[in-house]
């Protein structure tokens, strides 16, 4: 088993790792191989919502340690705990976060692998952003979806065919009641190839990551 | 932030999408600090293919450098004596040289994002978002 970073993140105002976190890890050490035998030594991996960037860390220290590495959140604090974990864990060549909504920031077409582990928590609305950097609200912001928990990712996987580069993946994180079934049948249709890479019982939660490439 | 990712991101308003002055951004009042970081030829090869080398030279030119080439080698070979002085370069200023500070303005809409702790924050107000 790969080792699991240590994390330099305040719980208060950054989502703590959890069983999501650690499912994600797993799958992506399971994806070892195909990522390796798909993209180039140094490909451009962005974790969106990367919260205290253990995923992230993750993957430069056991997965593409020549990656090129950002690492996005809407959370300020978020962003600086990213960069101090990868810095914790030895730190990378190159590692950036950015304090943007998913992506927006970035230019078309660039990302090789994208990785996100969405605000997959129903709910009656998605919060809005704390007006103080000090509200402890920044937490609802990484639980809280909205209608199904999927008003975030449905927004990412809307703009996916204009986020990643051609050749370029998704992996994704649901929980049961984003309904996967529903959004794999309907990312089919739309040219989509999506793979499932592991489900697993995580409290009264079922939690699955799916990969997302164009065929 | 790192001068690479200047390469990475544009202006994150929708609108400006149908234009081509969304990136790169222009910089402007940018403290700087060196990091240092270990020089792999190697790393740096892969990275070239990436860029959009006019984009480097017009933020390199913002923050007062100008000393670059006005386009890559051809064929870059790191045996080369010139061409690894070029790679320390590009090694110097794409992953060591940080904006720790400063603004980022889009030359299409003029709207002006702030770079603080070395965060740049691409968060638009809720009238432009």
């Amino acid at each position: 088993m790969l080792p699991t970073p240590d994390v330099a993140a305040d719980y208060e105002k950054v989502y703590e790792p959890a069983e999501d976190s650690f499912l994600l890890l797993d799958c992506l050490e399971q994806e070892k191989d195909y990522i390796n035998t798909h993209y180039s030594s140094s490909p451009l991996v962005v974790e969106i919502g990367t919260g205290s960037g253990i995923v992230t860390t993750f993957m430069h220290q056991s997965i593409v340690p020549n990656g090129l590495f950002i690492t996005t959140d809407v959370n300020p604090h978020a962003c600086l705990a990213s960069k101090a974990t990868s810095l914790k864990n030895g730190g990378t060549p190159y590692l950036d976060s950015i304090r943007s909504d998913l992506t927006t920031a970035l230019r078309d077409n660039i990302v090789d692998i994208l990785i996100f582990n969405p605000p997959y928590v129903p709910a009656e609305e998605v919060p809005g952003i704390p007006k103080s950097e000090d509200a402890y609200e920044w937490l609802d912001l990484a639980l809280l979806g909205g209608s199904d928990g999927m008003v975030v990712t449905d927004r990412l996987l809307e703009s996916l065919g204009t986020i990643l580069s051609p050749n370029g993946v998704a992996y994704i994180l649901f929980c049961a009641r984003n309904k996967p079934q529903q959004v794999v049948e309907n990312m089919e249709q739309k040219g989509w190839q999506c793979e499932h890479i592991m489900t697993r019982k995580a409290g009264w939660e079922v939690l699955s990551v799916y990969r997302f490439k164009l065929l | 932030m790192k001068f690479l990712t200047t390469n990475f991101v544009k202006c994150t308003s929708k609108a400006c999408d149908s234009t081509t002055d969304n990136f790169p951004l222009q910089f402007n009042d940018c403290e700087l600090i060196q990091e240092e970081q270990e020089f792999k030829p190697e790393f740096l090869l892969n990275i070239l293919d990436r860029l959009d080398w006019s984009a480097v030279l017009k933020v390199a030119h913002d923050l007062g450098n100008d000393s670059l080439p006005q386009a890559l080698p051809e064929n870059v070979d790191p045996e080369d004596p010139d061409t690894l002085a070029l790679l320390k370069d590009l090694h110097s200023l794409l992953l060591e040289t940080n904006i720790t500070q400063g603004e980022m303005k889009c030359r299409a809409c003029e709207h002006v994002y702030y770079i603080k702790n070395s965060i740049p924050n691409f968060l638009l107000p809720p009238h432009l978002a």
